[in-house]
């Protein structure tokens, strides 16, 4: 569904993203890992369309991404949560979500978006209590849903997920992972950066390794969880002071 | 490549080949140095094809970065290291993670498997010592299937068939040299062959010509499976036969094959021979980039009618190096007489190393021109110098090995 071949993403002159292939089948839900500074974000900002510039083939259902403009790219079916959630605090629930769904307005497909907020309602009950409430009054957990929620509002084919679980409680992590496997259940594509990696590779299908803007490693996610080197990779030590059995 | 071909196979290859770029690159020096002196960087290899710049690995790096110079994981990481004969004067070694090895045993049972191999067999192992480590690695991949294995143990040819006729063994995996031993030895005992259980035989460690492996299938009364493999490096079973016996298939999601011409190095056209060169795509411990085999293969085109779309290679008799090949294992004649230079405190005027033939029992001969310096009067003393000589060579190499001292005429004729 989602596939990239050597991807480079700058930042002014340095790369930030040094030539990354990855892939994301239908259905699927696959996770980037590694340390802070890595290259996940960046690679997701490339494929929604907040980079201006990068270099390599970004490809969702076999057509390029290339010169996209965010707009362009939602009606394309990809939808990111961002980092940090970036809900609009002064507006409440329903306008954050009706916000969402301002593609599928602008193209004159309102009773979807309705068929689609009651889906996003009932994935996360609590935001329909909160419906009117202002959404920066909203806790961490409910406004990270309220993200994901607006995002769904989009109808995406595949779903992108800038650190969800990012300053939360254990307890409002699981929900928000729970309601990513109840969503790739029901068919939707997802691809998921973390910090939190256990967490991730927890739920995932698949998950990559990042390393200063490279890949050092693909695998199953259940493979992956045990590994050590994935555990060295996601800490952020790197391989400078290893020398122990070399002759 | 049109993006609308979209080629998960291909896509899958290509970021496996990255990620072990990268950490080949980032974690052994001798794959950095090499990539920087020839002004590579892993980031310029976009496409597969893009590999066709990098260095070839051969088996000489396996002996100069003995013994651990080549992994790429600290060794806390590492939960096995196996060591097989190399072909200079240090042995192969190679590592595995936990990791690896999970996937060894997978790729093991799924080769087996192909041959019907499943829980309802007997599997016996016959392996030279200098192929134990392959030995370890069926053991692996059988019992994941469930069958009944047979550990490979130093047995005498009688003992071994003792076990396959009275532990009624299924299935036997062994070298077509060991096979057509065992072979031999039914005919002479009179044993039927329809009294054996055994209906699959596993051959490995070389190729078979056709009417070598018909007679084996005649006179074992079997169906005989090819499997590939590397000795020295990571292990077994890297391709094999499906049902169809129409070529064996690559696991191709863990190693990447190319076809070369020995002589330019470059890649060989659609259906033509050539030299077998591995990139491994998923190995941890020790990634192995462009590794030249000195294997003789041809690409075969097109799916295969058992429906596995995985590449496919019919493997070729004969060789790309020099290399003898004694029951599966590879032997180096500059090794064989550095050993031989050792034992000897210094290297003999004359000598001749081969592979005798003459029987199905096949062994290293060795003969060592008699001179001042080797003659004594005492013939225990020149006794003692042959069994020296045989048994440094059974320790290094594993395969059988017949020490003779002769006379320089002898040389003189041969050369005449």
């Amino acid at each position: 569904m989602l596939r990239i071949r050597n991807l480079k993403c700058f930042y002014g002159g340095i790369m930030a993203i040094k030539g990354v292939s990855l892939s994301v089948r239908p259905g699927e839900m696959v996770c980037l890992i590694g340390a802070n500074g890595a290259g996940k974000s960046t690679l997701l900002a490339a494929v929604s369309g907040l980079l201006p510039t990068w270099k390599g083939e970004i490809d969702f259902k076999d057509r390029s991404l290339k010169g996209l403009d965010p707009p362009a790219i939602v009606a394309r079916g990809i939808s990111l949560v961002p980092e940090g959630r970036l809900i609009f605090p002064p507006l409440s629930v329903m306008d954050n979500l009706h916000l969402g769904a301002y593609t599928l307005h602008r193209q004159g497909r309102r009773g979807e978006a309705d068929e689609i907020l009651d889906s996003v309602l009932a994935l996360f009950p609590v935001l329909a209590e909160r419906r009117h409430q202002a959404a920066g009054t909203l806790s961490g957990g409910e406004q990270q849903m309220l993200a994901i929620g607006r995002a769904l509002m989009a109808k995406p084919a595949l779903l992108l997920l800038d650190e969800p679980s990012m300053g939360l409680a254990p307890m409002l992590v699981e929900k928000i992972l729970a309601a990513l496997v109840l969503l790739r259940d029901q068919g939707l594509t997802l691809l998921l950066v973390e910090q939190n990696a256990r967490a991730a590779l927890g739920i995932a299908d698949r998950g990559y390794v990042f390393e200063t803007g490279t890949i050092v490693l693909e695998g199953q996610a259940g493979d992956l969880l045990d590994d050590v080197e994935v555990k060295r990779a996601y800490l952020g030590k790197d391989y400078a002071g290893f020398t122990e059995g070399r002759p | 490549m049109p993006s609308a071909e979209f080629d998960h196979r291909t896509q899958r290859q290509l970021e496996r080949l990255q990620s072990t770029l990268n950490r080949a690159f980032r974690s052994v020096p001798f794959h950095q140095d090499r990539l920087k002196c020839n002004g590579i960087h892993p980031q310029q290899v976009e496409t597969i094809a893009d590999l066709a710049d990098m260095p070839f690995m051969t088996r000489r790096h396996l002996g100069e970065n003995y013994p651990y110079g080549l992994f790429a994981v600290p060794l806390r990481d590492i939960v096995r290291i196996h060591t097989a004969p190399g072909t200079t004067l240090n042995p192969s070694v190679s590592g595995y993670t936990a990791h690896d090895l999970r996937q060894w045993t997978a790729m093991v049972a799924e080769s087996l498997a192909a041959a019907g191999v499943g829980n309802e067999d007997i599997l016996q192992i016959s392996l030279d010592p200098g192929l134990n480590d392959w030995g370890r690695d069926y053991k692996l991949g059988a019992e994941a299937l469930g069958a009944s294995v047979i550990p490979n143990s130093l047995l005498s040819i009688e003992k071994q068939l003792m076990v396959l006729r009275d532990y009624r063994t299924t299935t036997l995996v062994t070298t077509p040299a060991y096979a057509a031993q065992i072979a031999d030895h039914v005919r002479d005992l009179r044993i039927a062959p329809d009294r054996l259980a055994l209906s699959t035989l596993i051959l490995v460690g070389e190729p078979v010509p056709g009417e070598r492996r018909r007679h084996l299938e005649d006179s074992l009364g079997v169906t005989t499976w090819l499997h590939y493999g590397l000795s020295e490096v990571p292990g077994p079973a890297l391709a094999y036969e499906c049902r169809q016996h129409e070529g064996l298939h690559v696991h191709d999601e863990h190693f990447l094959v190319e076809i070369i011409d020995p002589d330019t190095g470059r890649w060989v056209g659609p259906g033509t021979e050539g030299e077998l060169v591995l990139t491994s795509l998923t190995t941890r411990a020790m990634p192995l980039i462009r590794f030249r085999t000195g294997d003789r293969v041809r690409r075969l085109e097109g799916p295969c009618a058992c429906g596995n779309p995985t590449e496919r290679v019919a493997w070729l008799t004969g060789r790309t190096d020099d290399l003898m090949v004694l029951r599966g294992v590879k032997i180096d004649r500059a090794q064989v007489l550095a050993q031989i230079t050792s034992a000897l405190a210094f290297a003999p005027d004359l000598y001749r190393v081969f592979v005798n033939t003459e029987t199905n029992r096949r062994f290293l001969e060795v003969w060592i021109g008699v001179d001042d310096r080797i003659f004594s009067d005492e013939i225990k003393m020149l006794e003692k110098r042959m069994v020296d000589i045989g048994q440094r060579l059974y320790e290094c190499l594993g395969v059988p090995v017949t020490v003779r001292l002769k006379e320089r005429d002898t040389f003189d004729a041969i050369e005449a």
